[in-house]
């Protein structure tokens, strides 16, 4: 399927989202859908590359919406916006509506949603994270083995480290969001994608691929699985896609 | 018998900045252990009452732990472990 026709949908619009998109649009995918809820807050203006200082208190789609246009005009992107967070109740239809999902999303809640959804729905996600030096990109085959939960297992309980807290550095999500952006556009390509988890460690300035093995009681992909649907309180305490 | 570990970013606060870190221990429970002597707080980042912590993943060389024999898995003079930690933020 040439790249002109894919459908790609974008979770989270951050420092991750921001460079895949562009990357994204330039490569000249089909449709773009661009998934968040959030305003432009003057702290991301550091690494949330589509934005610039007279968008700030505006409709992080907005803002996209309009830095993205002149590149999709010549690249044929027609860009569509979801004015809503990606949550239990549309994550299902939103990937269901796409051929790829690039999930750029700040908590964990919502990566594990996405990872569920596109099990369930059979489409091939890549998941992409960045905190403070430290940036995780892997992409996942429809329906595929290993998955997310294979590695990471489950929602935290306890609180975990996000980008208010500890920050993050802008580059490294450069480099992650525009590697998300490689991985989904490789993996929609003859040839495929691999099984591997990308780690950059930009103080050392590492990139280390790292392989992933499918877990064998994994609750979503395993030989017996329990997730067949998507349930809300699985994806308590802190549901909900921004960046 | 010494083994390399390389510290993510979030655990070198652990490490007083170091990316890696030499370590004792024949199997990785005894490097664990020996990580808590010399960088204390480290156990506690990597374990839980039930072995490793979900968020965390130990590879030895290219394999996670898990699928070896994990906390259990035995190491070679020279072993290079990593620890791979969820993260979520962009």
């Amino acid at each position: 399927m040439p790249v002109s026709n894919w459908r790609v949908l974008l979770v989270g619009l951050g420092g991750l989202g921001c460079p895949a998109a562009l990357a994204l649009v330039r490569a000249g995918v089909g449709v773009l859908q661009l998934c968040d809820d959030d305003q432009v807050d003057e702290a991301n203006l550091h690494r949330q590359i589509l934005y610039g200082s007279g968008d700030v208190g505006a409709d992080k789609l907005s803002a996209a919406e309009q830095a993205l246009g002149p590149c999709a005009r010549r690249s044929g992107t027609r860009i569509e916006l979801v004015r809503s967070r990606f949550l239990p109740e549309n994550a299902r239809a939103l990937a269901h509506g796409v051929d790829l999902v690039i999930e750029g999303a700040d908590n964990f809640a919502t990566k594990f949603l996405a990872a569920d959804a596109c099990h369930l729905e059979s489409r091939p996600v890549v998941h992409g994270a960045g905190l403070r030096w430290l940036g995780t990109a892997w992409s996942v085959a429809p329906a595929g083995r290993p998955c997310y939960r294979c590695l990471f297992e489950d929602v935290p309980a306890e609180p975990q480290a996000n980008c208010d807290a500890v920050g993050v550095m802008g580059p490294v999500v450069g480099i992650v969001g525009a590697l998300m952006a490689e991985l989904g556009l490789r993996s929609l390509s003859a040839g495929g994608r691999r099984n591997e988890l990308w780690t950059l460690d930009g103080k050392a300035d590492t990139l280390r691929e790292v392989p992933v093995s499918a877990r064998p009681s994994c609750p979503l992909c395993g030989s017996r699985p329990s997730i067949r649907e998507i349930e809300e309180a699985r994806y308590l305490p802190a549901a909900g896609a921004s960046a | 018998m010494a083994v390399t570990v390389r510290i993510p970013t979030p655990l070198r606060s652990l490490t007083k900045g170091q990316e890696q870190v030499s370590a004792e221990g024949g199997t990785v429970r005894a490097v664990i252990e020996n990580l808590e002597q010399k960088h204390p707080g480290m156990k506690e980042r990597l374990l839980d009452d039930k072995g490793i912590r979900r968020f965390v993943n130990v590879y030895l060389g290219d394999e996670d732990v898990r699928f070896l024999a994990g906390l259990d898995t035995p190491l070679q003079a020279g072993a290079e472990i990593s620890i791979i930690p969820a993260i979520a933020g962009g």
